[in-house]
């Protein structure tokens, strides 16, 4: 198994991670701003 | 962990508790309501957001213990072992969102799974799902405990006791009063902390250890079978059993449906999507640990595998990071602390006093809520003792596991066929668990015939567990043709060989157990189920309107009038 190939399938994972963490967090800020311009709870 | 273990001072570490003690707490008295609703203390008034809803599955399908599990099978593995750990167990978050919409589309207002099982069957099928979800949740407390005492005793001068004292105490302290609306909000913080910690660890570890070129000079600590991306040994003694377990773990566990049923219905998938790449990826990364462990040939502190990602850790990270990595391993299993209290409170709260004390219609909200709090601190107090005297519960966990897998094929077929009955659901259950536990614990000696019968009954398996996820997707007529191949291509590998994987074998031979009985108990029956009684039978028990949270016209159209599967419709298995 190439050096090369190893890394990057040890490091795709953290990267996958930040993408997720991406798409988690401006959802979660996209629905608090809102719910803060409804006047409501977030949940 | 020896001298060498990295040792934050008293200070520091009670900064750090209180910086994520104190944060999580502060976030939900920003929730907190005098007059809290008790459907919103169960189920969060069903219409949870994508962003908060996909944080919250991620972190509560992530443990402390699948961040060790998955190093472990890094390490024992090697390179294909956190897949065949993480992989499988994200992949169930996917193959179980279909059912999780029908399951929203028949009982839109429930909060409970086993609550939606006395509505379609009785009290024995809801209390086989109640009761293996308070063992089953109270198993999860303890071990989280345990991993947070062990955590804290080894990166401080704290006892175990007293770290298992601190970490039940934060959590306690969040979840108590606005149950599962905090445990959701929180899970996103705790989220957060957790992708954030794996996102920078696993690359400052990776280098700082030497990598890449420790591939090369390590080689010499990886046999053929974990240098392989196929590995048959990672396959067969971590995948398979797994891919087993996890199914009957996603479809039986509260934790998992009270965020189905909270969610809005529309965002069932993507929410469901999100976790799946989220746990995965998550997951897998922290087992990368475990790989690189291998490569750089450390032994783990003690013999205990579970050591060697805080060994890692403690090796190769500045203090600061040690401390990210300190709040990423008491975030894991904090979120899955506050999901197993708001789930035994539901249970309590639903099951046991809505349904089984006053009944759905004279149930008092007021005493629900002291229920549903009374439990929170009762379930803490039990986990807090077993993790102090440390028991062995692995038979336990092994029991509810194995009555989960049993529960599978019964609690899916009775949301789509109409002719399930409850006499064929618990004998079938019954009757899995029969056969399940003299495999599983090698009771009776595996050899000639019975060998071979036990082999054709776990091929019988095979096809059940195929052939039910392709069913959530694809539907029944896929499915017949998918577990028919399963169970023809496993054939020849298994018969013979199958019943020396007995945790496998066994989990299998539940599966098709159930499934034969359910099946054959229910085929004749002549008095169809009508699945418009479930959406009655099931709701708001607490009539009065949530203080500020009013529901959007939409949000209610959603729940009411846009079900992608009518129930009263729906396609018989037949």
């Amino acid at each position: 198994m190439s050096t090369t190939v190893l890394t990057i399938y040890v490091l795709m994972w953290p990267v996958l991670v930040a993408a997720v963490l991406f798409v988690i967090s401006r959802a979660f800020f996209g629905e608090w701003r809102s719910a803060r311009r409804r006047g409501e709870d977030l949940v | 962990m020896d001298d060498s273990t990295f040792q934050f001072g008293t200070l520091s570490v009670v900064a750090l508790l209180l910086l994520f003690y104190g944060g999580t707490f502060y976030i939900s008295t920003r929730i907190g309501k005098r007059e809290e609703n008790a459907d919103d203390y169960m189920t969060a008034g069903n219409n949870v957001g994508f962003g908060i809803s996909a944080a919250s599955m991620t972190a509560t399908w992530i443990w402390a213990s699948s961040m060790y599990a998955s190093a472990t099978s890094g390490y024992t593995y090697g390179i294909s072992g956190p897949i065949h750990y993480g992989l499988w167990g994200a992949l169930m978050i996917l193959f179980i969102y279909p059912f999780g919409k029908r399951i929203r589309a028949v009982a839109p207002r429930a909060h409970t799974l086993a609550e939606v099982m006395r509505a379609r069957h009785g009290r024995s099928s809801q209390l086989m799902l109640a009761g293996s979800n308070v063992v089953g949740s109270v198993i999860s407390l303890m071990s989280n405990f345990i991993a947070g005492g062990v955590l804290i005793s080894m990166l401080s001068p704290f006892t175990f006791i007293q770290g298992v004292l601190m970490v039940a105490s934060g959590v306690l302290l969040y979840t108590l009063w606005s149950g599962f609306r905090a445990s959701v909000l929180t899970d996103f913080v705790q989220v957060v902390a957790m992708l954030g910690a794996v996102a920078v660890l696993v690359p400052v570890i990776f280098f700082a250890a030497g990598f890449p070129a420790a591939f090369e000079t390590g080689a010499i600590h990886v046999t053929a079978q974990q240098e392989s991306f196929f590995s048959s040994d990672a396959f067969m003694n971590q995948g398979a059993p797994y891919i087993a377990a996890v199914l009957a773990y996603a479809i039986g566990n509260q934790t998992i449906a009270q965020r189905l049923f909270a969610v809005r219905e529309d965002l069932i998938r993507p929410t469901f999507i999100t976790a799946t790449v989220g746990y995965g990826a998550m997951v897998i990364g922290v087992g990368m640990l475990g790989v690189l462990a291998l490569y750089l040939g450390i032994t783990p502190e003690g013999g205990e595998v579970n050591n060697l990602v805080p060994q890692m850790a403690s090796e190769y990270l500045p203090p600061v990071l040690i401390a990210v990595f300190f709040i990423m391993i008491i975030g894991a299993l904090s979120s899955t602390a506050d999901s197993d209290l708001s789930a035994l409170s539901s249970i309590a709260m639903a099951d046991i006093y809505g349904q089984n004390v006053a009944g759905k219609d004279a149930a008092n909200p007021k005493v629900m809520l002291l229920v549903g709090r009374a439990t929170m601190v009762l379930a803490s107090a039990v986990a807090v003792a077993f993790a102090s005297l440390q028991l062995n519960i692995l038979d336990l966990l092994v029991f509810v596991g194995a009555l989960w897998g049993a529960l599978v094929f019964p609690v899916i077929a009775s949301f789509y066929w109409n002719k399930v009955t409850n006499r064929a659901f618990t004998t079938a259950v019954i009757a899995a668990l029969a056969l399940f536990l003299p495999v599983r614990f090698e009771l009776i000696p595996m050899t000639g015939l019975l060998a071979i019968a036990i082999d054709l009954i776990a091929v019988v398996g095979v096809g059940v567990v195929l052939g039910l996820m392709s069913f959530g997707f694809f539907g029944l007529r896929v499915a017949r043709v998918v577990g028919l191949l399963a169970s023809l291509a496993a054939a020849p590998f298994a018969i013979g060989a199958l019943h020396e994987y007995a945790t496998l074998s066994a989990s299998l031979v539940a599966y098709a157990v159930s499934t034969v009985v359910c099946w054959a108990m229910s085929v004749g029956n002549s008095e169809p189920f009508d699945f418009a009684l479930i959406r009655r039978r099931t709701g708001d028990f607490d009539e009065t309107p949530a203080e500020a949270t009013p529901t959007p016209v939409g949000a209610a159209l959603s729940r009411d009038d846009r079900d992608d599967l009518d129930p009263t419709t729906a396609g018989s298995l037949r």
